[in-house]
């Protein structure tokens, strides 16, 4: 499986931009853009709540843009494909979000990510804008052995994190709170990626990585990182066989304990696949014990046109089922 | 030349913009091993985009200078790379301010102030395989020398060495350090980039005096 490298584009300088107005313009009634690269809620939530902002690189839709909305996330900073966003952005979709009860600034824990926010928050610092923090997000059990999981990236499994923080900040609720939210469901989750092919920039037309026809990348896999590892191919049952214990043993998930299940499409993987994958996953949890709370099956957070998936739980207590349960209303995470 | 005036500092900052641009394709191509392969074409968008923005200043100090170079890496570049080749420029606004002609002690403190805030933003030393392993040599050795024709020619000698001896290295910090044993064998291109920088600077140096 070769990675497509003819797209289906304008200028490449110019696609980050023309997304983003075709975005807006499709979903005018959740979301606005401001400047060339803020996407914010078309009606800000109420003074005095905390507001949320993501900064990010593209190539990753609908991640963050489809988060953004009631009961979501504010604001969305984006960056060139695959390049964090520099720390002007991030101050601007700071001001943007905070409604006069701060601003969380959410790092989704990748070097460039979190090197501009903390020079954003250095810039917040020297202009005299108090009551900002931010967080460090990570998910991906490859990316680092268990013990340092703070050197840990983030990856699809941050999904739930901005559900459930989403849902928390629409109440009264402090940012030192916001911030203990999101890393109370940080630590609860756990994700492993897989592909079977690479991606391939559409600005320089150059593949990611080389992945030979009949291999897999188990792992990282999202840049060519190396993760568990490459190997042949396997079946759909097999992937799971292998990818799921390492999972459950990370956090560990035990015998009954209650999950968020989010198996994330990373570009290119049939819906067909998808839930073939998700029949060999609600097995082997009720296996080993575990209940599922409530599912989700799609493209939540792509690397491009990849053709893998990352598999994601996350452990929930009465706290975090409710807020699951609270309304969403952004253009790719709608609850009522 | 014993003093470097703003308009020359803005001259010098032409100079590296144009050799960057040079390198643009070898920059991609070496960020293609290690990364996505976009390094050479935005760290050079940036450089103009400064040149551009020094351009457009009214009277600039040198300290002027330096802030707008170190606000066009850090916004127009983004990612990791922006962020430490921005924070090399905006360390470096301190020290430069207030004078109106640099001697090589002034330039020696900007350039130090700027690799003490990319070695402690970045939490990478000499070894790491990343910028620094140019960096840091390259600003030791200017140090070391008597005055800026002597101090631009070892920093640049320094740099290229340093970027060259990337190449045996795993990489212990950024991207690339997710590629373990699949990093040796290619130059880093933050590396790459500084050498590039200090050699415009020596050759403008000699074209100038």
């Amino acid at each position: 499986m070769t990675a497509r490298t003819q797209k289906l584009i304008n200028e490449p300088e110019n696609i980050v931009n023309e997304m983003l107005s075709g975005f807006c313009a499709a979903y005018s009634d959740i979301v606005r853009r401001e400047g060339e690269r803020l996407v914010l809620r078309a009606q800000p939530k109420a003074a005095g709540k905390v507001g949320l902002v993501m900064g990010g690189g593209s190539g990753h839709e609908p991640a963050m843009l489809g988060w953004i909305g009631q009961g979501l996330l504010d604001v969305n900073v984006v960056g060139e494909i695959f390049t964090a966003p520099g720390p002007e952005g991030l101050l601007a979709g700071i001001r943007a979000a905070d409604r006069g009860a701060g601003a969380l600034l959410c790092v989704s824990h990748h070097e460039g990510d979190r090197l501009n926010a903390e020079l954003a928050l250095e810039f917040c610092d020297a202009e005299g804008i108090d009551n900002i923090d931010m967080v460090i997000l990570y998910d991906d059990i490859s990316s680092a052995p268990k013990g340092r999981e703070s050197e840990r990236r983030g990856t699809a499994g941050l999904f739930f994190v901005w559900k459930l923080l989403g849902a928390f900040c629409e109440g009264d609720v402090t940012l030192t709170a916001a911030k203990a939210l999101a890393e109370k469901v940080r630590d609860n989750t756990r994700s492993l990626a897989m592909s079977l092919s690479s991606c391939a920039s559409p600005v320089s037309g150059e593949v990611m990585f080389e992945l030979a026809q009949g291999d897999m990348e188990i792992g990282m896999g999202l840049h060519g990182e190396i993760g568990a590892g490459r190997q042949q191919a396997l079946s759909a049952d097999e992937t799971i066989d292998l990818m799921l214990p390492p999972i459950l043993a990370d956090l560990p998930y035990r015998a009954g304990d209650e999950v968020l299940v989010l198996l994330n499409n990373s570009g290119s993987l049939t819906l067909m696949e998808l839930f073939i994958l998700y029949r060999r996953v609600a097995f082997k949890l009720a296996e080993a014990g575990i209940r599922v709370y409530k599912s989700w099956i799609g493209p939540y957070a792509t690397t491009l046109e990849t053709a893998g998936f990352a598999l994601a739980l996350c452990r929930v207590d009465e706290q975090l089922k409710a807020l699951w349960d609270a309304p969403a209303n952004g253009v790719y995470m709608k609850q009522r | 030349m014993s003093a470097l005036e703003p308009a020359q500092l803005a001259a010098m900052i032409e100079a590296i913009a144009r050799r960057v641009a040079s390198e643009r394709e070898l920059l991609n191509r070496l960020d293609a091993a290690l990364g996505d392969g976009d390094h050479g074409t935005s760290v050079s968008a940036a450089l103009d985009a400064a040149v551009a923005d020094i351009a457009a200043l009214d009277q600039p100090s040198a300290s002027d200078l330096w802030l707008a170079a170190a606000k066009a890496m850090l916004n127009r570049m983004g990612g990791a790379s922006g962020a430490l080749f921005g924070t090399f420029f905006l360390k470096g606004v301190a020290p430069l301010r207030g004078k109106d002609r640099l001697n090589k002690s002034d330039m020696e403190a900007a350039l130090l102030a700027g690799l003490q805030g990319v070695k402690a933003r970045g939490k990478a030393d000499v070894g790491d395989k990343t910028m620094v392993d140019a960096l840091a040599p390259a600003v030791i050795a200017f140090a070391g020398a008597n005055d800026f024709a002597d101090g631009w020619r070892r920093a640049a000698a320094a740099a290229r060495a340093g970027a060259e001896s990337t190449r045996m290295l795993i990489a212990r910090q950024g991207r690339a350090k997710y590629l373990g044993e699949r990093a040796m064998g290619h130059c880093d291109p933050g590396a790459t980039t500084i050498a590039c920088i200090f050699e415009a600077i020596d050759d403008w140096w000699t074209e100038t005096r």
